[in-house]
């Protein structure tokens, strides 16, 4: 009965992403796609950042240079190697998974805000690095990655098919995210963000399990990057640096982070508001900004945590502490 | 027999404070041991260099002829020593049940029966079976007190180490609390109370060692330690 509990919690996900899917059926214009494959390209981060953010407690403020790992991988791959899509997929994904666990054996020994300093400096010194590297990383003006991505025959590199894959990548990614949050391991990350000296007495190894958090985000960063690189065919670095990161943080907190509907509404969100906005990038990043503020000073849940609290009020009448649903405990199992 | 816990010369020094000043100390299998002595005479120093939250300056701790000294906590954790402390009781922002049920995940393996196979059968026994799908954060003080026992014990240990566990708690939930814990040593847990409240010494142990200073000023009966006139004298010269 409490698995059910735990299956009704995607469901909604699962709807909203059925939805998505079939957007291509209202013929949407190619800016819009484009737009649409950006913001999936970073919801599948950010369900990767929610699991070190949302259930650990860890605020990644260099996020965006794991995507860069990633990205950058896909395109060495390809070039040097002759690899393809499929191929660089789990390469990379293990490249941004090493490349956070050397980042974070340093940076995790130290505590809460000096990480998020330490994360914002490894990811500038990427930069640097990727800009200085000559002709192997192509400096400045990045690298191109050309080779069409096929699936089982049919070229995916139209718009509406690669819209599909991303979308279908969301969804693994959310659902393995909502998998992480309702095992014994998303408990034990929990455990670590509610209180890591609790956590030790009890027999959990903080420091190794803050590390491992901080890993599994750098595979979901991976995978990221390379569906960016292939999608856009050109990576440079800073696409890599502090800004895309310091957005990446704003936008798994304006969704809210401990939620599964909290990435893709955040990705999403900060995407198309402009465009429905429309916004020039300076007033948009005022309204970031300012969007940021309210929600940490009025949402602590972000966005979504603050619907399902205000439907709570709304349909019982009055207001209940546990707005998230991910401490729902599952079945007693030993 | 030797004893569960072996204690020697154990020091501590902060910069050129001297917390711990080579205290020997054994707990023998079975007993529920008290601790006491006043405030700044190194009880909470002596319960942390123990589990591993500070590194120790000199000396060693054996837990069942095991040396270890200086483990981390977690370590000293899956070793089978439990541990509460007197803030940190349990994950206010988790549910109670999900509280024992991860306190469970990370013990040791094997060792011997489990008087509480399931998270909701210690729940039973801490007496908070009726509060599971609260969150630990909504609970009254005194339910918080017995959650964190529940999550040491929920980590199977064979010697159980409480640092002030009465705390705050009024004579209903102290009276409640002492019930629990003299049941510990039925169900093969040995227990080491660290406590300045005499009351609560008396009501629970038939050993006692005293601190001072950093060091180790009386060690015997309850009724003895309690007419030593060094153990009367620090506190505040005299009368209980």
């Amino acid at each position: 009965m409490k698995t059910g509990n735990a299956l009704r919690s995607l469901l909604p996900v699962l709807v909203i992403l059925a939805l998505i899917a079939a957007v291509p059926l209202f013929s949407p214009s190619n800016r819009f796609l484009s737009l649409a494959i950006s913001a999936g390209t970073n919801v599948i981060a950010l369900y990767g950042l929610s699991v070190l953010f949302g259930q650990t407690g860890i605020l990644s403020m260099g996020h965006a240079a794991l995507v860069g790992v990633g990205a950058y991988a896909a395109a060495i791959l390809a070039r040097d190697f002759g690899v393809g899509f499929w191929t660089a997929l789990p390469v990379a994904a293990l490249a941004s998974a090493v490349f956070a666990m050397i980042v974070g054996i340093p940076s995790l020994r130290v505590g809460g805000h000096h990480f998020v300093i330490m994360t914002f400096a490894f990811g500038q010194l990427l930069a640097i690095v990727l800009t200085n590297g000559g002709d192997y990383t192509g400096a400045a003006t990045g690298l191109d990655i050309a080779g069409p991505v096929t699936l089982f025959g049919a070229d995916m590199s139209d718009l509406t098919r690669y819209y599909l894959m991303v979308v279908a990548f969301v969804t693994a990614a959310a659902v393995a995210s909502w998998a992480i949050i309702h095992s014994s391991y998303g408990r034990t990350l929990r455990a670590i963000r509610e209180n890591e000296k609790l956590a030790a007495s009890l027999g959990i190894n903080v420091g190794r399990h803050k590390i491992g958090a901080f890993v599994v985000s750098g595979v979901f960063a991976g995978i990221s990057g390379v569906l960016l690189a292939y999608f856009l065919g050109h990576i440079s670095p800073s696409q890599f640096s502090s800004f895309p990161s310091i957005y990446l943080a704003l936008m798994v907190m304006i969704g809210g982070a401990r939620l599964i509907e909290g990435p893709l509404a955040g990705g999403i969100l900060v995407a198309f508001l402009p465009e429905v906005l429309n916004l020039d990038p300076v007033q948009s990043r005022i309204v970031y900004g300012v969007c940021l503020i309210a929600v940490i000073m009025l949402l602590p849940d972000g966005l979504i945590g603050g619907i399902v609290r205000a439907l709570r009020v709304a349909f019982s009448g009055k207001p209940k502490q546990e707005a998230e649903r991910d401490a729902a405990p599952s079945e007693a199992r030993q | 027999m030797s004893p569960i816990l072996a204690i020697s010369g154990l020091s501590k020094q902060f910069g050129g404070v001297t917390a711990l000043a080579g205290v020997d100390l054994a707990v023998e299998e079975g007993e529920i041991l008290g601790v006491v002595g006043p405030n700044g005479s190194g009880k909470t120093t002596l319960f942390n260099v123990v589990t591993g939250v500070h590194k120790p300056s000199g000396g060693t701790v054996l837990f069942r002829g095991r040396d270890i000294t200086g483990l981390a906590p977690h370590a000293i954790s899956r070793a089978g020593i439990g541990y509460t402390f007197q803030q940190a009781m349990a994950f206010a922002g988790l549910g109670v049940l999900e509280n024992v049920q991860i306190a469970g995940e990370h013990r040791r393996a094997g060792g011997a029966a489990n008087p509480w196979p399931t998270p909701q059968a210690l729940l039973d026994f801490v007496g908070l079976s009726a509060l599971g799908g609260e969150k630990a954060g909504v609970l009254p003080f005194g339910s918080l007190r017995l959650l964190g026992l529940a999550l040491a014990l929920a980590t199977r240990p064979s010697l159980l180490l409480l640092d002030e566990p009465a705390a705050g708690l009024n004579d209903r939930e102290t009276s409640a609390l002492v019930g629990l814990v003299r049941q510990l040593p039925g169900h093969g847990i040995t227990v080491c109370v660290i406590d300045h409240d005499m009351k609560l010494m008396q009501m629970l142990c038939r050993r006692l060692a005293v601190l001072d200073f950093g060091s180790k000023i009386a060690d015997g009966p309850t009724e003895k330690v309690l007419a030593d006139p060094k153990v009367l004298d620090v506190y505040l010269g005299g009368d209980l």
